[in-house]
């Protein structure tokens, strides 16, 4: 469902992704792992359609649309979704009211009505409860003054409401303690199905033993330098990134 | 043809033999005017060189000959409503239209009326309250109205005095470059409570510069809103000047949205002990228009409370200036005086100044102040656009977010609404032409 093929993007001149190949199919996860700087986020927020990337070769589909050429609401009507490794903060807008605002834009652009309130109520109150989320937290303003750990829960509480076809999860884990952590996961495995698909990125193994993805990806310097099952994912944590951090031919040797 | 640019001072003078040349009413009243024209002169119209006016070009206004109002009846077309029960007077360019005001029975003892009716009725109490409110001394078109005033609304309630239905004064200018000069006096007496919009509106070239002189007991309670709507040609120079008695209750909420070159002069006095003033306003600016809130909170008594909030939401060249004091007297010890002035600027040419005074002359007090100019934050517009929501509407619920502060201040229902619908009807305006 999304494809990246050979995918070049530079930031300020500098090129921060040097030739991406990525496919992930329908009902599949895959995760990222990699150093700080490795271009992880670039990739997430070049899915995702931020400003301030410039791609310089290749192409990105979406379920065999050019995502490329969508504003960033398009791709999130087309079901698309982000979660931030530093999600926003936007005082003065509450956080159900933005979620309400986000559920209906995307319906308007399904054709669909907007939503009904005690459906929206219903659907908010189940999504809370598998986030375990404090209800508290509908009235206060999008992210202002959470903690980081309520931040990405608020990120995973989302994604659950808007129940996108794919979702890109940015470091969703740093900073969680293990029961934190938990229901991030919980959060991803009730939506995985046979349809929806993940890319989680992340620095730690752990994660993968509650999100067991289906393929591991190493990001170093702008490429891939090496996928494979989630056994990989152990081996990095055991032995760290020393072995792709030196020129790329060479890395791609040691895993052969 | 002379050297010298032509000062709109000298038409005054004229204009102002004509209107006592029409005037039927004591000579008392006369007396007061003439003191206030003389007071007038001797202050003369502003110029960019005094340091109160210096952000205030006038120059637009020299152009102009202005006249005062017509008396041929005119069209007024529709009229703001409150959605909801109010005790509404009317007034066409400074002259009570009876057949635009109605309203329910007052209760015993409170008068809500027209000022040249109470001027006649109540002449005493009228004569001894009038002019009387701070700040408006050293205020030129304060003096002006002073001078000129024809009609306005006074309202007097009683001691202990619950008046529950708002009072709404609409205030209608219909161009002509007439010179308008509305006028209200307030009398809360101890224990008083009640809530007054003011609404400044109109069509074509007009300059009004009303007075609103707000006098408030012991313990009184006064919601003050006032809705500047004028047309986009119009010059709007106004003064408020409220006086609070021990433990009173003021809050005063201004939005300014109209308007070619406006500014409202705010002076509250804390007037006794434990005071407490909240003062707000929201400045909607666009194309070039100027809008200017000059504030000045006095604290004279210890234990006096006072908030500032002022926000201006500027696009296109538009321009806003918030000039704001807060003056501690000696002897007012343990005030709590805060000022917060926040500016958001839609396009890359609309200015926002902000100048905080503080004149703390007792020791033992809190003071605060702050202020802030910025664009929107484009990781908060990316953040909604990743969520779906588009980029226009994205952009207006930031802008919303950041005025909704002021709005949610508004206690009428009906009335936030609606300035909240005028808030994203200009939104909606902003991004059609803009994009
Ligand atoms: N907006 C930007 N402006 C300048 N440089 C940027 C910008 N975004 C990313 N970069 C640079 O691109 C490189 C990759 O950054 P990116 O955020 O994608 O790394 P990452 O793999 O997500 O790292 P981390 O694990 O620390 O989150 C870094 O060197 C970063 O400094
Ligand atoms: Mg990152």
């Amino acid at each position: 469902m999304l494809e990246i093929r050979n995918l070049h993007v530079t930031v300020e001149g500098r090129e921060i992704l040097q030739g991406i190949d990525l496919t992930i199919g329908p009902g599949e996860v895959h995760a990222i792992m990699g150093p700080n700087g490795s271009g992880k986020s670039t990739l997430a927020n070049v899915i995702a359609g931020r400003e301030g990337y410039t791609v310089t070769a290749g192409e990105v589909l979406f379920q065999g649309k050019n995502l490329l050429e969508m504003p960033p609401e398009v791709r999130a009507c087309e079901g698309l979704f982000l979660a931030f490794q530093y999600p926003v903060e936007i005082p003065g807008v509450a956080n159900l009211y933005f979620l309400k605002a986000a559920v209906n834009a995307v319906r308007k652009y399904r054709g669909e009505p907007p939503v009904d309130a005690m459906d929206f109520w219903d659907l908010i109150h189940e999504r809370m409860e598998l986030v375990k989320m404090d209800e508290s937290m509908l009235k206060r303003s999008v992210n202002e003054g959470f903690s980081g750990g309520e931040k990405k829960r608020n990120e995973v509480f989302q994604m659950a409401v808007l129940q996108p076809y794919f979702a890109v999860l940015d470091e969703t884990d740093s900073g969680l303690d293990i029961d934190a952590l938990k229901v991030v996961a919980d959060g991803v495995n009730a939506l995985r199905n046979a349809e929806r698909g993940f890319l989680v990125i992340t620095h730690y193994q752990r994660l993968l033993d509650y999100i067991v993805p289906d393929v591991v990806h190493v990001l170093v310097n702008g490429r891939i330098a090496r996928s494979g099952s989630k056994e990989l994912a152990l081996e990095l944590e055991e032995q760290g990134y020393a072995l792709y951090n030196e020129e790329p031919g060479r890395a791609r040797r040691a895993a052969a | 043809m002379t050297a010298t640019a032509p000062s709109i001072a000298d038409p005054y003078r004229q204009r102002f033999a004509e209107f006592l040349a029409n005037r039927r009413e004591p000579d008392s009243l006369t007396g007061l005017r003439r003191a206030a024209f003389a007071r007038f002169e001797s202050l003369g119209l502003p110029t960019r060189r005094q340091e109160a006016w210096r952000s205030t070009d006038l120059g637009p206004l020299q152009a102009v000959a202005w006249n005062l109002p017509t008396t041929a009846p005119v069209e007024v077309g529709s009229l703001p409503d409150l959605g909801q029960a109010a005790h509404r007077l009317v007034f066409v360019n400074g002259r009570y239209a009876p057949a635009l005001s109605q309203g329910p029975a007052l209760p015993d003892g409170v008068t809500v009326t027209r000022l040249s009716q109470a001027a006649a009725s109540q002449t005493t109490l009228v004569e001894s309250s009038l002019d009387q409110a701070p700040g408006l001394d050293r205020h030129p078109f304060a003096a002006l109205n002073a001078a000129f005033w024809e009609d306005g609304a006074f309202v007097h309630l009683p001691r202990g005095a619950v008046l529950e239905t708002p009072i709404h004064l609409i205030f209608v200018a219909t161009g002509h470059d007439a010179l308008i000069h509305p006028r209200l006096l307030a009398v809360l007496e101890d224990g008083a409570q009640a809530t007054v919009v003011v609404e400044y509106r109109g069509q074509g070239r007009y300059l009004n510069a009303p007075v609103a002189e707000l006098t408030i007991g012991d313990g009184a309670v006064l919601h003050y809103h006032q809705i500047q709507d004028e047309s986009p040609q119009a010059f709007h120079l106004g003064a408020i000047g409220l006086r609070q008695g021990r433990d009173s209750q003021a809050q005063a909420h201004l939005f300014a949205d109209g308007g070619q070159v406006t500014r409202t002069d705010l002076t509250a006095l804390l007037d006794g002990e434990g005071a407490h003033c909240a003062l707000d306003g929201l400045t909607l600016g666009h194309d070039s228009q100027y809008g200017d809130f000059h504030v000045r909170v006095e604290h004279a008594y210890p234990h006096g409370t006072s908030e500032q909030l002022f926000k201006s939401v500027l696009d296109g060249k538009a321009q806003a200036m918030f000039d704001g004091m807060i003056h501690v007297r000696p002897h007012a010890q343990k005030s709590d005086a805060r000022q917060l002035s926040r500016n958001l600027l839609l396009s890359r040419q609309a200015q926002a100044h902000s100048i905080p005074r503080l004149e703390i002359l007792a020791d033992d007090v809190k003071c605060g102040h702050g202020s802030s100019t910025g664009f929107l934050d484009p990781d908060a517009e990316f953040y909604l656009r990743a969520r779906g929501i588009p980029a226009s509407a994205a952009r207006a619920l930031l802008v919303y977010a950041f005025a909704n502060d002021n709005l949610n201040r508004i206690g009428l229902t009906p009335l936030r609404e609606r300035l909240g619908q005028v808030l994203a009807d200009r939104l909606a305006l902003l991004d059609g032409d803009a994009r």
